[in-house]
């Protein structure tokens, strides 16, 4: 027992002294954000203040903070209602070929996303989609091979036995899956629709292009109003404005995080 | 197919109610760091028209492919800024609308230089009218010059002067002696502040042999004395004599970490811009030191030619934005009017001065208010033997070359070779009937 | 292994082809795009001016061009070097080790590990960049506080090793993923199968290689493809932090791509090596994918 407890004391400094240099680049944010005539350079701040707070969450923010919820939040519900209707029965079902289908898939997603930007766009523009649903639906489609792929390899991991016994206590389908499929992979949904939710909330060039009005633009449009002409950064404006605008993804994980954690102890279930 | 996708997604689309669009009759999109310039525009015609503008203001990230496939779809604002190289792209995909017409029945029209109008031409036609200019030359940190002992205001006339001077600097302990722009980073900087302005001196004008492109007969230069000898200029400075460390190329934000470098007085000699009066200190010109003490630490000089027989003297060459009107504006005269609200006198003036930038406008450069600030006097002056770039479709490309030779040759690559792969992708781009080579 | 006979699926396989259908569509729609792609590749179409309208058939010549011209070859070898370390090495690696050294561990250490490696994962990548180079640069915080003490001169780490460096930034920048999958992995072990090895005697190695890595092949292996993926094409870090440079030192293939597709504004050679991107990762996931399949 002895060595246990010295064990996860060396496990405990390990872990701690990681952290520290996990966080030591934010050094420079922090210095930024708080300096208001800040220059970029790593220094403490030579009139610190909070006014590049003021001017991050002043103007458009508001708007473009319910934008970028709408756009982070639709895309990720989106691509788990969607994902779910099909990887349970691609994971229950003997369809031949499912799975070399499915790499098939993720194979797709290789080309990188700027080689079909300009397809997509004339796309959506046939479409009359160039707004924010178009947005969501070009995402979630963009992340369905992956989306697809995770979940379905989830809800291979629930035993088949659990389904059973609830059909012999006569469950229906829609009861299997509510009641029983769903909950035991909390956890994979909760990783795809966090997954989805944040590269929808940092996704700068479709919203760009999308966007017909002003209003439409999202958080992430907002990040380079800190860039100007001939190199010109308002530094202070750019660290302030990040902060804030990774607060709510960072929230969104730890609400999250519960169901990310749950996942299967207790079950009862033997792998 | 997408149209069913839509059907079935599109039971969630009650999101669409807030982004429909517009119905108003005119539209415009402009770059934010514009915005002083065209939101009182678009203020004076509203109040004199009674239409109401629809405006998009984008972030200078991501325009120029915003632009393109909006044009390209047909779905851009009525009324567009660009940058002037993308004017003849645009106009030769039949996006854009000429202005010629609409222009000469505008009273303020024949201000324009003529220089600068070519740029944002294509084909005889005007498409765009700049909204201001910029000039190049060489900067340099005076005190760096006191300490490597080199008189004073500096005035080198060929290469060998600017590379003896840099020498000189660098024995005196300067870190970057002579930076030269080079590489894919910048972007078009690369092109412009550093192997246009020795291209354009290093051969003489005949016939375009100091240029990218022969302009009477539209072919590209693959190889030439000129190319050849530009590259060397770049192999001598980060190769053979070692004048500079290539990292302030590849710096993650260019502009600061030039800043820092002038500021530690690491800087010796450096190829740029008009704009670093402010530039150098702060490019939003907030925190601007006075004239006095700007002068006092950093000096300009035109750049010299290379001295080879029949080169010219100094060299220029200009860029900068235009506003045009799209080819499929629904009322283009009307479109027409807000561009001319926008660079109305009173209201182009005001911002010209307030935000230090060159004039496109005789009515505006010969104003006493601008007359008055000296360093743009004297930076004007310059503009009067400038160049523009070569305004055909295809210099995009051609520049993004460009930059890819001179960083490799700043990385070591033989200019031979580098000469080779340029001339090669020309060919692979144009056809080998485009291309011409300069013994 | 799947029970093709249950019955409450076999009833309702109406009901669960009804539930397939959109992403059936969307996957049709996404094939679609990708035709497009792979058409490009064998065009000179640009992306602006006259061949952007007026383009032709080119056959082969774009792929000719990966092997003759300068650039292809190099930027494969980056991106091989940059992939290898920074996703498969780094990210996999450290995410499975901090899940499983944090499984199970409640409190404030757990908190701040995963605040700090979730603030790498959502902070832009631009922001990222700026980060990274305040960190590296010769007047940077590694200089500050470690080298320059010391008594050493300052290193430009961001421009003498370019490449290690958006190496780590990328480690920082992308282990949230590999440890949030992993920790969900993780989760579906059940604790009574770990216990039981101990009582058994196993040492530690033996309880990982021997009881969890057999139960978690499937997600190292979705792992694995995902963030090599990613990896390959992935390039607004590296793009902000060196644009590619110092020369072509940290060019990969998708900065490659961008400044041909972009800035050179051929979408016709672009495409091509989008193409051939997609048959190097193609041969890779058949690796993975071996490694997928289930030991019977």
């Amino acid at each position: 027992m002895q060595s246990g407890i010295v064990h996860s004391r060396l496990t405990a400094l390990a872990l701690t002294f990681m952290a520290i240099i996990w966080v030591s680049p934010f050094t420079w944010l922090l210095l930024n954000a708080f300096d208001t005539s800040s220059t970029g350079q790593l220094a403490w701040p030579t009139t610190p203040g909070v006014g590049n707070f003021v001017a991050a969450v002043s103007g458009d923010s508001g708007r473009q903070f319910i934008n970028s919820v709408i756009i982070a939040a639709g895309t990720a519900t989106l691509s788990v209602i969607v994902g779910i209707a099909a990887g349970y029965p691609l994971s229950r079902l003997n369809i031949p070929g499912r799975n070399a289908f499915l790499w098939a898939l993720v194979l797709l997603r290789m080309l990188p996303a700027v080689g079909v930007l300009v397809p997509i766009y004339f796309a959506a523009q046939r479409a009359g989609l160039l707004n924010q649903l178009g947005v969501i639906l070009a995402l979630t489609i963009l992340n369905l091979p992956f989306t697809l792929l995770l979940l379905k390899n989830f809800f291979d991991t629930v035993p088949i036995e659990i389904e059973e016994a609830a059909y012999v206590e006569g469950a229906s389908l829609w009861q299997i899956v509510t009641f029983v499929v769903l909950p035991l992979s909390r956890a994979g949904i909760a990783v795809v629709w966090f997954f989805t939710f944040t590269s929808a909330w940092n996704e700068f060039l479709l919203p760009l292009i999308f966007a017909r009005v002003q209003d439409a633009f999202p958080m992430s449009v907002g990040l380079y109003a800190a860039f100007g002409r001939q190199g010109a950064i308002n530094y202070g404006f750019l660290a302030a404005y990040s902060i804030i605008y990774a607060a709510p993804a960072i929230a969104v994980y730890f609400l999250l995080r519960r169901n990310l954690n749950t996942g299967f102890a207790g079950v009862g279930v033997k792998g | 197919m997408f149209k069913r996708t839509l059907c079935v997604a599109g039971l969630t689309g009650a999101l669409m109610a807030g982004t429909a669009m517009p119905a108003s009759a005119i539209s415009i999109m402009y770059a934010d760091w514009l915005a002083s310039l065209v939101e009182p525009g678009i203020a004076n015609f509203e109040e004199a028209t009674g239409e109401t503008v629809d405006a998009i203001k984008l972030p200078g990230q991501g325009y120029d492919q915003r632009i393109a496939l909006d044009l390209a779809a047909g779905t851009a604002a009525d009324v567009v800024q660009m940058d002037s190289f993308m004017v003849s792209e645009l106009a030769s995909a039949g996006y854009l609308a000429p202005l010629d017409e609409m222009a000469s029945e505008w009273d303020q029209y024949q201000y324009y230089q003529e220089g600068l109008l070519d740029v944002a031409s294509y084909d005889g036609n005007v498409y765009g009218l700049p909204t201001d200019t910029d000039v190049r030359m060489l900067w340099y940190d005076k005190s760096n010059f006191e300490k490597a002992g080199i008189e004073m205001p500096w005035e080198p006339k060929t290469w060998d002067d600017v590379l003896d001077a840099a020498q000189k600097l660098k024995d005196a302990g300067v870190t970057y002696a002579f930076q030269l722009p080079a590489g894919t980073k910048q972007g078009e900087a690369a092109t412009m502040q550093g192997f246009y302005m020795a291209l354009l001196g290093a051969d003489t004008p005949e016939d375009d042999r100091n240029r990218l492109l022969n302009r009477e007969t539209g072919q590209w230069i693959g190889n030439s004395p000129a190319l050849r000898r530009t590259l060397e200029l770049y192999d001598t400075v980060y190769n053979e004599m070692e004048l500079t460390p290539s990292d302030l190329n590849y710096a993650t934000d260019i502009g600061a970490a030039v800043r820092e470098a002038m500021a530690n007085d690491e800087i010796g000699i450096l190829a740029s811009g008009s704009w670093e009066d402010a530039c150098l200190w702060d490019c939003n010109g907030v925190n601007l030191p006075s004239r006095e003490e700007r002068d006092a630490l950093v000096g300009w000089t035109p750049w010299p030619g290379s001295g080879e027989e029949g080169a010219k003297e100094t060299t220029n060459i200009s860029g900068g934005w235009t506003i045009g009107v799209n080819a499929n504006a629904s009322d283009q005269d009307l479109a027409f009017q807000l561009v001319t609200a926008i660079f109305d006198e009173e209201n182009f003036k005001s911002w010209t001065l307030a935000n230090h930038r060159m004039a496109v406008r005789t009515d505006i450069s010969e104003s006493p208010e601008y007359m008055e600030d000296s360093y743009l006097a004297a930076a004007t002056k310059l503009a009067a033997d400038t160049t523009g770039r070569d305004t055909v479709p295809g210099y995009q490309t051609v520049s993004a070359l460009v930059q890819q030779a001179t960083g490799d040759v700043a990385d070591g690559a033989p200019v031979d070779e580098v000469l080779q792969d340029y001339h090669d992708a020309l060919v692979d781009e144009f056809g080998e009937e485009n291309v011409i080579t300069y013994e | 292994m799947r029970h093709q006979g249950n019955p409450w699926l076999t009833s309702n396989l109406f009901v669960l082809g009804i539930g397939i259908l959109p992403a059936l569509l969307m996957i049709g729609v996404l094939l679609y795009f990708t035709a497009w792609a792979f058409a490009f590749s064998f065009t000179d179409l640009a992306l602006v001016g006259r061949k952007s309208v007026e383009w032709s058939w080119v056959g082969f010549d774009n792929f000719e061009r990966l092997f003759t011209r300068r650039g292809f070859l190099e930027s494969l070898w980056t991106t091989i070097y940059f992939v290898f370390f920074s996703a498969i090495v780094g990210q996999s690696l450290l995410g499975f080790i901090l899940a499983a050294s944090l499984r199970g561990m409640r409190g404030t250490l757990r908190t701040m590990i995963e605040v700090s490696i979730m603030l790498g994962w959502l902070v832009p990548d631009i922001v990222a960049a700026f980060l990274w180079s305040a960190t590296t640069s010769d007047t940077g915080l590694i200089n500050a506080l470690i080298v320059v003490p010391l008594g050493f001169q300052p290193v430009n780490f961001i421009n003498d090793y370019a490449l290690a460096v958006v190496t780590i930034a990328n480690i920082w920048k992308g282990t949230a993923w590999s440890y949030i999958l992993f920790s969900a992995a993780l989760d579906s072990i059940s604790r009574e199968l770990i216990e039981a090895a101990k009582v058994d005697g196993a040492t530690m190695w033996q309880r990982v290689s021997l009881v969890i890595l057999p139960i978690i092949r499937p997600h190292i292996a979705t792992n694995m493809l995902f963030i090599t993926i990613w990896t390959f094409t992935y390039f607004p870090l590296i793009f902000a932090m060196t644009g590619g440079g110092p020369g072509r030192q940290t060019e990969t293939l998708a900065i490659f791509l961008y400044n041909q597709s972009f800035s050179r504004g051929n979408l016709g050679f672009g495409s091509a090596i989008s193409v051939a991107m997609l048959l190097i990762v193609g041969g890779l996931s058949l690796i993975y994918l071996r490694m997928l399949r289930e030991p019977t």
